[in-house]
């Protein structure tokens, strides 16, 4: 079913030059680059980059380079390139759990008296828990864009030549919780970040209500075996508010950061309001966009 | 028809559900806000002190040797950033320095070295500054530098520049002698002493042990342990100035532990010390080289313009025009520099009094061993460079009375002086 025609019947019989998992697989694959400039650009900060630390900044553009190089090898070899990404993307899931324990014992204050050892403000001030996560994210989205739906939102994935693996939901339905998943950990990423400012400007308080209103639909419509029109239209809603949080979240970010009269002074962006940051609100609405389109293998040129 | 009728009411399903999660949680932290009473500014994390229940063995030992140390380190960021003891104190048995120290060796004071293999680029702005090698040549010399350090030295803008009146001071560090000096000139001039490991300055100068504070170092306070006293009175002009004025009102309200490069009026709403100096705020970018915003070279007899003086300018004033004009800035650069050339002329009026003295041996040539000596250094020394900072630092009692008005005074003490001498050999007298 296509989510999408629910809403725009004209769009029925539209396909794209790329189907929905190839888009899935390319916006992984510019997440992962994403993911290690941003790391670079978080880590640069304190100028000593400990060898741990090179392992996100490293691994981000050589998974993103791989999965294109899987990508062409999709075009001669489906299932050989499925095994390269869901490699890629289960390196990814352990570079993220990784990361996340590495920040979150930097976060605890092991030998401070009881009580201060692990606290709210720590959670605001020390590397962010979440952060690392988004490498996991991608690696489970990714992980479920590689292989193929057979029939197309049957839930079944061709996992081998012969072998089937049946999902309890369909792709389209597996991957709206995932967003859902990815919008929540951007959503707490952000009300943890605007914490340091006490949130008195108000429309810090924007990217909160965004976040849930789109983090709840998402979810919600993902556990709807048969959406109508209805649905789609909020979901749609739902995602336009996440990129447009985006987009205004990161021209505020760069106002923010731009010194008086407008001087660009780079540390202003690298230790003020993270410019790419309120970018992951847009970049999850794309990936909501795409989880809408056809479940169907076969693109237009085919 | 059953269908479509249940569809239509089925059609705003998601967005009450999308709706409702958005009260449900802005509910909750209203809450949780109502409960806590949180401040309308996030405070930083409590400085706990992190070091509480370690028994790491040299936190162990020193909570009883010096249980001071320990108790200002555990609330540091570093110590929370877990840097430990060993990282800043621990050397190799051949380290320059080194002592040997509970089964290893160690620093007993890290030097810039230690400092420098986190914050690289804070000892590089460091070493070209001021505060390096010319603070400590100012009183030791540049004789007792190594050919290395001497051409760092001279790389940096004081190093390339030092008019040969200047090296009176030298003398008198060796007229005082080490019982003196230790606790005088040598406290603040060891800011840029050379290290036996070949690296320069005492960073913990600024950056008190243990703690290493954000708001001790940005505290005027800070600078005020060396800016102060009759030779460079910084602490004193800044007092009288609106700067000083603003922060001995309100400075306990300002946010002295913001994140460093993000800083702006909102957390100071007036210039520091550190504000002006160092801090990156507005289009200027943080440094850790004093003279980096500066257009004259101040602290000499007759002032010159410093190298790249335009550029300095440029960054100094982007500090400014967080909240003053261009025009004001137009102005106040304009009437400066001419204080700075009013003073100069004073200074070279009293080398011209000086000069037949020199030439016709009535001065002798020992330095400061009779009172004209002292007149003639501090009427630059003290009162000239007086002048040109409370202009600049805008302290009008110390442009007039500690600054002008001593000039003029020295210079008809000197003119007198002169005058008779140049009469008691036979010689005619200056106007």
């Amino acid at each position: 079913m296509t989510y999408l025609a629910l809403v725009f019947p004209a769009l029925k019989n539209r396909r794209l030059p790329l189907t929905r998992d190839q888009l899935m697989l390319l916006m992984a694959a510019f997440n992962e680059i994403m993911l290690g400039v941003d790391t670079y650009l978080a880590h640069v900060l304190n100028q000593t980059i400990l060898w741990r630390e090179w392992i996100p900044i490293i691994f981000g553009p050589l998974a993103g380079g791989l999965l294109l190089i899987a990508g062409l090898v999709a075009l001669r070899n489906r299932l050989l390139a499925a095994r390269l990404a869901t490699l890629v993307f289960l390196a990814s899931i352990v570079v993220g759990v990784l990361g996340a324990s590495f920040h979150l014992i930097r976060g605890i204050l092991p030998t401070a008296p009881v009580g201060s050892r692990v606290t709210i403000p720590l959670l605001i001030w020390a590397p962010p828990i979440l952060a690392p996560f988004a490498f996991a994210g991608i690696g489970v989205l990714g992980m479920s864009a590689a292989f193929r739906e057979t029939p197309p939102d049957s839930g079944t994935l061709e996992v081998g030549r012969t072998r089937r693996l049946h999902m309890p939901y369909s792709k389209t339905r597996a991957y709206l919780f995932l967003i859902s998943l990815g919008i929540l950990a951007t959503l707490l990423s952000s009300a943890f970040d605007h914490g340091r400012t006490g949130y008195t400007n108000p429309w810090l308080w924007a990217p909160i209500i965004v976040g849930v209103f789109a983090t709840a639909v998402s979810a919600g419509l993902g556990a709807i075996r048969q959406p109508n029109k209805g649905d789609i239209l909020t979901y749609l809603v739902a995602i336009g508010l996440l990129i447009l949080a985006g987009i205004v979240g990161g021209l505020l970010h760069v106002q923010t950061d731009l010194a008086g009269e407008s001087v660009i002074v780079p540390e202003r962006f690298l230790r003020g309001a993270p410019f790419l940051a309120p970018l992951l609100f847009a970049n999850m609405g794309l990936l909501g966009i795409i989880a809408l389109l056809s479940p169907v293998e076969t693109p237009a040129s085919d | 028809m059953q269908e479509n009728s249940a569809d239509r009411s089925q059609t705003g399903r998601l967005l009450v559900l999308g709706v409702v999660s958005v009260v449900i949680v802005l509910g909750l932290v209203l809450v949780i806000q109502a409960v806590t009473a949180v401040s309308p500014t996030a405070a930083e994390p409590e400085a706990v002190n992190v070091l509480a229940n370690s028994n790491d063995d040299c936190v162990t030992c020193h909570r009883n040797a010096t249980p001071g140390i320990v108790e200002q380190y555990g609330h540091s960021s570093m110590a929370g950033a877990e840097v430990t003891c060993r990282d800043c104190h621990e050397v190799s048995a051949d380290y320059p320095d080194a002592v040997a120290h509970e089964g290893t060796f160690v620093l007993a004071s890290p030097t810039a070295a230690k400092c420098e293999a986190c914050h690289q680029a804070e000892v590089a702005q460091f070493n070209q500054s001021r505060h390096s090698i010319p603070a400590y040549v100012a009183y030791a010399g540049e004789e007792i530098l190594t050919p290395e350090q001497a051409a760092a030295y001279h790389a940096i803008p004081e190093g390339g520049y030092v008019q040969e009146k200047m090296k009176a001071r030298n003398s008198l560090h060796a007229m005082e002698g080490p019982a003196i000096t230790r606790f005088a000139c040598e406290t603040c001039h060891n800011v840029g002493k050379p290290a036996s490991d070949g690296s320069i300055g005492q960073c913990q100068d600024c950056h008190l042990r243990h703690e290493f504070s954000l708001e001790q170092a940005r505290k005027p306070e800070t600078c005020n342990a060396c800016h102060i006293g009759p030779d460079h009175p910084q602490w004193e002009i800044y007092q009288e100035s609106p700067h000083g004025i603003a922060y001995a009102t309100n400075g306990d309200t300002w946010n002295w532990e913001a994140e460093p490069g993000t800083l702006a009026v909102t957390d100071f709403p007036a210039a520091t010390c550190a504000l002006c100096h160092f801090s990156g705020f507005g289009s200027t970018g943080t440094t850790h080289d004093v003279g980096d915003r500066l257009t004259w070279f101040l602290a000499s007899p007759i002032s010159e313009r410093r190298p790249s003086w335009q550029d300095n300018k440029v960054r100094m004033q982007g500090v400014c025009l967080e909240c003053h004009n261009q025009n004001f800035l137009d102005t106040f650069y304009n009437d400066a520099d001419l204080a700075v050339e009013q003073v100069n002329q004073w200074v070279a009026e009293s080398d011209q009094i000086m000069a037949p003295l020199q030439e016709n041996g009535l001065l002798t040539a020992a330095p400061f061993d009779e009172p004209i000596d002292f007149t003639y250094f501090e009427l630059w020394h003290h009162w000239g460079r007086t002048a040109k900072f409370g202009t600049w630092m805008q302290g009008p009692d110390y442009v007039q009375w500690h600054g002008a008005y001593e000039i003029l005074s020295d210079l008809a003490e000197l003119r007198e002086e002169a005058n008779q001498r140049l009469e008691a050999a036979g010689l005619e007298a200056g106007e």
